[in-house]
């Protein structure tokens, strides 16, 4: 990763500055290498801080990564000549990626504009989405582990992130539920009236405290609703004829240090949220495989396999990683206390 | 894209909406209108799913609306710095925002600052001007 946020004065370089209709400027500085600079806005013309931009070589694939300061400037210096994209890659929408090119020892301008005020709110603004997502400092450490050896899985953690997840691939009722949920403006995903959005284990959003005992893995889940899940690690299977449920049955057994989370028993109702923005809709055959893993003291990973033969071709997996929350506690949320959106929520 | 056997293979497809941790910003919420308001803080309400707060706006002929505008939950704010005191009512204030599409008297906040300058929920002042009043 190379940045550094700042400022480029153009007084400096002693030349003026020639800006191009879409408002890259070019300007030739002194450094051999060439950089890329600009300001962070959003769709109202406000500086954007604390915001990460990218700047990927198209040729090498070599990433960049800078981040916006508290004016909303950014810099990338010392780049090699070469075509570059530039994007906000937090942003879930809005903010094309800009293609340019950087030649030798020339200073590139370039301003971003980011056109998505659903990230605007206080309290929900970019800056809480991307430190929602972002890394966490973490302590140090080996994992702990129970007086039987397994890895102690107890503790807060912070939301997970997506760090890998494979493509999708939906049967055409599942690609026409979709497409009707976006041109609806996702009007009525459950979290609005207060009911479970998300079948993962860890909710996607909120904290999740695990408390492991060695016959039991409970998660207490901040989330919109509710929301606490069982694991039985005793042995018992699924039990026959369940009536489905939101968050499904839960089976778990060790192999190694992995816990292997089998469940079963959804009711098909809420969405798949947990990998937002995508989302999807899911069948009462949905069965998920969940692989818990705490590879050190500050880190929760887990990989769940969707597989749904209703929705979905072929199973899929998503791996998330959580940091440890040291001195976090999960809150209480009673969404149905005052709950105003839900007749004011419009489709097309 | 399609394959052949016509699947669709799905990627970002729903990446308009849904940013809020309860429901899409886009469904309630007019994106691409910034309004600003000026008014006095009559109600304070730090409580889920989202906290609100609401003003008396009054308009060039003298009439009073009351206004309602949400924020993000109490959890996300207190987690943030902010606390159930940081507005408080008898406040003046001028609030950026995006209006409700069904033109309900609610908006989303964007920005609250108060007569002084300093901005709400922030730990520096700002002197950022308002947009142009819009009442309704």
């Amino acid at each position: 990763m190379r940045y550094k946020p700042g400022i480029i004065s153009f007084v400096s370089f002693g030349k003026i500055a020639i800006c191009t209709l879409l408002a890259a400027c070019f300007a030739f500085p002194q450094s051999n290498g060439g950089s890329i600079t600009g300001k962070v806005t959003d769709q109202d013309g406000a500086a954007v801080s604390g915001i990460s931009i990218q700047a990927k070589d198209t040729s090498t694939g070599t990433i960049y990564k800078a981040t916006s300061s508290g004016s909303g400037d950014y810099k990338f210096d010392a780049l090699a000549a070469g075509s570059y994209q530039v994007s906000l890659p937090t942003l879930v929408v809005g903010a094309p990626p800009q293609n340019v090119v950087v030649q030798v020892g020339q200073a590139l301008h370039l301003d971003l504009r980011a056109r998505d005020a659903s990230l605007n709110t206080l309290g929900e603004d970019r800056s809480f989405f991307a430190a929602r997502v972002a890394p966490h400092p973490t302590p140090k450490g080996p994992a702990p582990r129970t007086p039987e050896g397994r890895p102690d899985l107890s503790g807060t953690w912070w939301a997970p992130r997506i760090v890998a997840r494979e493509e999708v691939s939906v049967l055409p009722w599942a690609a026409a539920v979709i497409r009707e949920w976006a041109a609806n403006n996702a009007k009525d995903i459950p979290s609005a009236r207060c009911l479970p959005s998300g079948v993962a284990l860890l909710h996607y959003f909120g904290l999740n405290k695990l408390v492991q005992t060695p016959t039991l893995l409970v998660n207490i889940g901040e989330a919109d609703v509710a929301s606490s899940r069982q694991v039985f690690l005793d042995g018992r299977g699924h039990p026959k004829d369940m009536d489905p449920t939101w968050r499904g049955h839960s089976v778990g057994k060790w192999e190694g240090d992995t816990l292997i989370v089998d469940t079963n028993g959804f009711n098909g109702k809420s969405w798949i949220a947990d990998t937002i923005p995508a989302v999807f809709p899911y069948t009462d055959k949905l069965h998920l495989t969940t692989r818990l893993r705490r590879p050190d003291l500050g880190h929760l990973e887990m990989e769940v396999t969707f597989d749904d033969p209703g929705t979905f071709t072929k199973s899929w997996t998503m791996k998330t990683v959580s940091d440890l929350a040291e001195g976090e506690e999960v809150q209480e949320i009673i969404c149905t206390e005052n709950n105003q959106d839900v007749e004011h929520l419009v489709g097309k | 894209m399609k394959t052949k056997a016509g699947f669709l293979i799905v990627g970002f497809l729903l990446s308009v909406v849904v940013a809020s941790a309860h429901h899409a910003f886009n469904a309630e919420f007019d994106g691409s209108k910034v309004m600003s308001w000026v008014g006095t803080v009559t109600k304070v309400e730090w409580t889920n799913p989202h906290a609100r707060f609401y003003i008396d706006v009054k308009d060039a002929s003298g009439a009073v609306t009351n206004w309602n505008f949400e924020m993000g939950s109490p959890v996300q704010l207190r987690r943030q710095g902010w606390t159930r005191d940081s507005l408080k009512v008898g406040d003046q204030i001028t609030v950026d925002g995006y209006p409700a599409k069904d033109g309900a008297k609610m908006a989303s906040a964007k920005k609250v600052i108060l007569a002084d300058g300093h901005s709400v929920f922030s730990e520096t002042p700002t002197d950022a001007q308002p947009a142009d009043s819009n009442h309704q």
